[in-house]
């Protein structure tokens, strides 16, 4: 009987170890293990266990076991006079060692490097948690529209009380939060969560202590905050008695009782760290307005821990009984579905989306890494045939040739050892730089840990065959007497043959990639061209919520945003200013279903909204297509709206502006009580992204609607470098307690939209010039190997009364051969990684003729210049010198 | 002889003398690292002072579960370390001399 058997990994370990131990000690080796392992889980299971090794520690054990098998077994057979030989051949030739092994060492970097990026995103969960493979993620999608969505506030109740296979299930949602007060305020990300959330991800305190249920039952009653270890430190000094202390919070002072642990960064991978907790109910936005017993405002995300023993598909069937639960709760959730999927971290989309974009980098890594592998074999090539002689020596004194050949192999492993070694500062520097580079913010540390070390071993050992093997080849297919004739022999034949391979490989990889490259630097420069539907030059925005204040209505509050407008409007550098409740690229988060009056029982549409103030479509330059904007509004005896072009074009196609009745949708009316009347058209506008399609949407007037988010846009003549604390200031002279959130500058904003693109591009840009450098340098040592060759024949044929260039061009004939090779397999490449890329792209196909035309045309002119350089010594060729040289 | 035997490889054949240990078992009495342990082990048996039998084949197979291999001391291996023992207590002894006595 064992009750918990060894862990899987443990065996998972010992079988990935085996192969390494030799053919006839495996079996017995593996027995033994497999043998102690159970003992291990037997005392374990005996309440034993603390007088024996844990499992990682004793496991750990069974690697130098197997290397001292493996050693001893070399030993024998002289695999390590093997090793001794190829470390001395290498300090003979330190300059070609450090090339090479340089070379290797960026290959294989990069690839560990985009690894630890998969493994910190994907493979590992957020760090400080306890056992967090234990934990789901839970969510709520319908029958008809499946999807990943997150829930109210008594749903996510009704969750807890009827998961009967979890232990506890926690609610958070991520938001923003300004601390402080006066010229201290400062925004900082945050997490409302519900009462049981530390207790559920397994987080203990820092100092004092952290949130529990007993703070998350009174609406507004216990406003308590806990800060990350983070802000503590940079905000407070890392002061030790701030547990006790207040500090506002929004428009509230809060008490902080506690400090999360350093490490614990929120149960999410992307996005901004949390700097804060707060109890849901404690939240400083809904005072006054609590969706706590609303079932159809879903706002907080639910992770659950399983129980101990019950499995994640028992944890999946058992959601069943909480669906049919939900739905008996509340009408609204009639046709609603439990969904859970396990671990935290990303959701299923997320991770999806993030899997996407890894699996782009891991691709281009792979590239690269074929390249450095390309030209290093092309580097022991080129070597090999100053070695021939060596070879057919050793060859000639009775090596066998599959001796001989693991002498190179070995020589190949040591020097890919070498790289291995080299790479790894290079990834830990990458845990520090990619974060920077990714267009997301991650909460998570891309560090690298023992499974990024075990793949870079791993493919530092790949590296290392599939770069040796073939010169290994080569330089073993020798014919023995040829071989001592020095040179003109069947080895030549199959190096040269391999070589031309080789750099026909480079040149392909070369312009499959600087074809990618160009996709995208095109695409870059199409965003920054494209149309957003308004101009974003010199465009500003900033948030203000007056909701935290708890101190504005409607009306007091229109009264401020119209001080705020006009005091704005005075700041230095300030053109024009306005206000909505939505900034374009930034928003597009609030919609509401609008119908036509004329048909409502027809059509009905979640249109975007947008609240806006005086000047709206003029400050922006949204171009108004029909009618007239929502300016001088004070005696409008009726309720009216601007609605954009694709809200124009779905109700009433033939009145609409790019319509051909030539009449105007001006004058209809969308339904309601009493209704609205359309009195313009305006252009559309990209309120979430540059990608996203136009959304029909509606703009309300301020004077008739009313938002307490909301948007100041100012237009800048752009000569201030300092806007941010300008328009802070601005807005505090009039309300001193109203903090404004962030400062966004729209262009810029437009371009991090494309920040995937744009960052994938750049590592693409590089990587292309990098492998035209090395394919440039491969076609020149090529070419001029080939003439030092044929030195002998060129004079010969000097001698005979060949002209200088014709002999130029028969040399540069056979590297331009070489390059047209090159160029048909590289635009079938290009193809393919143009497809891959094709999410990124913007205002361009995958395939484009004139990037493929002009990449060739790069690709091609390199080729002449490396290929040029060694053919013009052709034409010098002394044929006297050369004939004598015999 | 070859080399004198290292404060490690005694350790082990001392742990070993009580007979039928198994490399879980001489871990958790020498303290030892499982890294040194095995490979220790597997020199011992190569130079013949350790001996390695496997349990019964049906002993396991009742209980489901796989062999065990069980160490014990060849007649060699006993020798060893006694002889290893003796060195150590003079080496401790002349240390001691030279100490002042300290080391009794």
């Amino acid at each position: 009987m064992s009750p918990s058997p060894a862990p899987r990994w443990a065996r998972l370990f010992l079988r990935i170890l085996a192969p390494f131990v030799p053919g006839h000690r495996r079996a017995e080796w593996l027995e033994e293990w497999e043998g102690e392992l159970d003992a291990l889980a037997d005392l374990r299971g005996e309440g034993r266990g603390e007088d024996y090794p844990g499992w990682v520690s004793f496991v750990a054990g069974a690697l130098p076991h197997a290397v001292w098998t493996r050693t001893e077994e070399w030993s024998m057979d002289g695999v390590l006079q093997d090793l001794r030989y190829a470390v001395r051949m290498f300090r003979r030739a330190p300059g070609f060692t450090a090339v090479a092994a340089l070379t290797l060492a960026l290959g294989i970097g990069a690839n560990a490097s985009i690894f630890s990026l998969v493994n910190g995103l994907i493979l590992r969960p957020p760090a400080g948690i306890r056992r967090p493979e234990l934990l789901v993620q839970i969510a709520r999608s319908y029958d008809q529209a499946p999807r990943w969505d997150n829930w109210s506030w008594p749903a996510l109740k009704l969750i807890e009380r009827e998961a009967r296979t979890l232990s506890g299930v926690a609610g958070y949602q991520t938001q923003a939060f300004v601390l402080g007060r006066g010229a201290d305020t400062e925004q900082v990300s945050g997490q409302l969560v519900s009462g049981a959330y530390f207790d559920v991800l397994g987080i203990r305190p820092f100092l004092g202590r952290l949130l529990q249920p007993s703070d998350d039952v009174t609406p507004g009653g216990h406003p308590v905050v806990v800060l990350s270890h983070g802000l503590w430190v940079r905000r407070f000094g890392g002061d030790p008695g701030i547990v006790g202390r207040t500090i506002p919070v929004g428009a509230r002072p809060y008490e902080v009782v506690g400090v999360a642990p350093p490490e614990f960064t929120g149960p999410e991978a992307v996005g901004t760290p949390p700097a804060v907790w707060v109890p849901a109910m404690q939240s400083p936005g809904y005072r006054g307005e609590l969706p706590f017993d609303q079932w159809g405002w879903s706002w907080i995300n639910a992770v659950g821990r399983l129980r101990d023993g019950v499995s994640f598909e028992e944890a999946r069937a058992s959601m069943d009984v909480v669906t049919a639960r939900l739905r008996e709760a509340a009408p609204v959730n009639g046709d609603i579905r439990v969904l859970v999927a396990p671990g935290v971290g990303l959701d299923p989309q997320g991770r999806a989306q993030a899997g996407r974009i890894s699996l782009l980098l891991v691709g281009i890594v792979g590239l690269v890494l074929l390249l450095t592998c390309t030209n290093v074999a092309n580097l022991f090539l080129a070597r090999g045939a100053a070695r021939t002689t060596e070879v057919g020596v050793r060859m000639a004194i009775g090596a066998g040739r599959s001796r001989v050949a693991r002498q190179l192999v070995t020589e190949s492993l040591v020097l890919a050892l070498f790289a291995t070694a080299l790479a790894v500062p290079l990834v830990r520097a990458a845990g520090r730089f990619l974060p920077l580079i990714f267009p997301y913010t991650l909460s998570v540390s891309v560090g690298a840990d023992g499974r990024v070390y075990l793949f870079l071993a791993a493919i530092g050992l790949a590296a290392g065959i599939l770069f040796g093997v073939a010169p290994a080849w080569a330089a073993t297919s020798s014919d023995l007497s040829d071989a001592l004739r020095e040179g003109r022999s069947g080895a030549g034949r199959v190096r040269t043959r391999l070589r031309d391979a080789l750099v026909v490989t480079q040149l392909a990889l070369s312009l499959g990639l600087v074809a990618a490259a160009a996709l995208l630097g095109r695409s870059v420069v199409n965003a920054r061209a494209a149309a957003p539907g308004f101009d974003p030059d010199g465009l500003v925005v900033a948030f203000i919520d007056l909701q935290p204040t708890g101190r504005y209505d409607p009306a007091s509050g229109r009264n401020l945003f119209e001080r705020v407008l006009a005091r704005v409007a005075t700041v230095p550098g300030v053109r024009n200013v306005t206000i909505a409740s939505q900034a374009p690229i930034q928003g597009g988060h609030s919609r509401s279903t609008v119908q036509p009056a004329d048909r409502p029982g027809d059509l009905a549409f979640e249109a975007e909204n947008n609240v806006v103030g005086p000047r709206y479509f003029e400050t922006l330059g949204i171009p108004l297509l029909q009618g007239r904007t929502l300016g001088g509004l004070e005696d409008e005896p009726e309720r009216v709206v601007v609605i954009n072009e694709a809200l124009a074009q779905m109700f009433w196609p033939d009145l609409s502006p790019s319509g051909s009745g030539g009449r105007s949708a001006v004058g209809r009316r969308l339904a309601g009580d009493p209704g609205w009347r359309v009195v313009g058209v305006v252009g559309n506008v990209k309120m979430r992204s540059l990608r996203s399609e136009p959304m029909p949407g509606v703009y309300y007037p301020l004077s008739q609607a009313y938002s307490s988010r909301m948007v100041l846009h100012v237009r800048t003549d752009g000569s201030s470098s300092d806007m941010a604390s300008r328009l802070r200031q601005a807005v505090a002279e009039v309300d001193p307690e109203l903090p404004v959130a962030n400062v966004v500058d729209l262009r810029q904003a437009l371009a991090t939209s494309m920040g995937e693109t744009r960052t994938i591009g750049w590592l693409v840009a590089t990587f292309a010039l990098l492998a035209l450098v090395l394919a440039a340098i491969g076609l020149y040592g090529l070419v001029a190997f080939g003439v030092s060759q044929r030195v002998r024949e060129l004079g010969v044929r000097i001698a005979l009364g060949a002209r200088p260039e014709s002999l130029v061009r028969m040399v540069l004939a056979r590297g331009l051969i070489l390059a047209g090779i090159g160029v048909v397999v590289g635009l079938g490449l290009s193809a393919a990684l143009g497809r891959a890329l094709e999410g990124l792209l913007f205002g361009i196909g995958a395939i484009d003729g004139l990037t493929l035309v002009g990449a060739s045309v790069t690709l091609l002119a390199t080729a002449v210049v490396a290929a040029w350089i060694p053919a013009r010594r052709a034409a010098r060729v002394d044929a006297a010198v050369s004939l004598r040289d015999e | 002889m070859p080399r004198p035997l290292g404060l490690t490889s005694l350790r082990i054949l001392a742990a070993i003398r009580g007979g039928n240990a198994y490399g879980l078992d001489l871990v958790a009495r020498t303290g030892l690292p499982s890294g040194t342990v095995y490979p220790t082990l597997a020199r011992l048996k190569r130079s013949g002072l350790v001996l390695a039998r496997w349990e019964d084949q049906r002993l396991a197979e009742r209980e489901g579960r796989p062999r065990r291999r069980y160490y014990q001391l060849s007649a060699e291996g006993a020798e060893a370390l006694s002889d290893g023992a003796a060195r150590i207590a003079e080496a401790a002894a002349a240390l001691g001399a030279a100490t002042g006595g300290e080391a009794r």
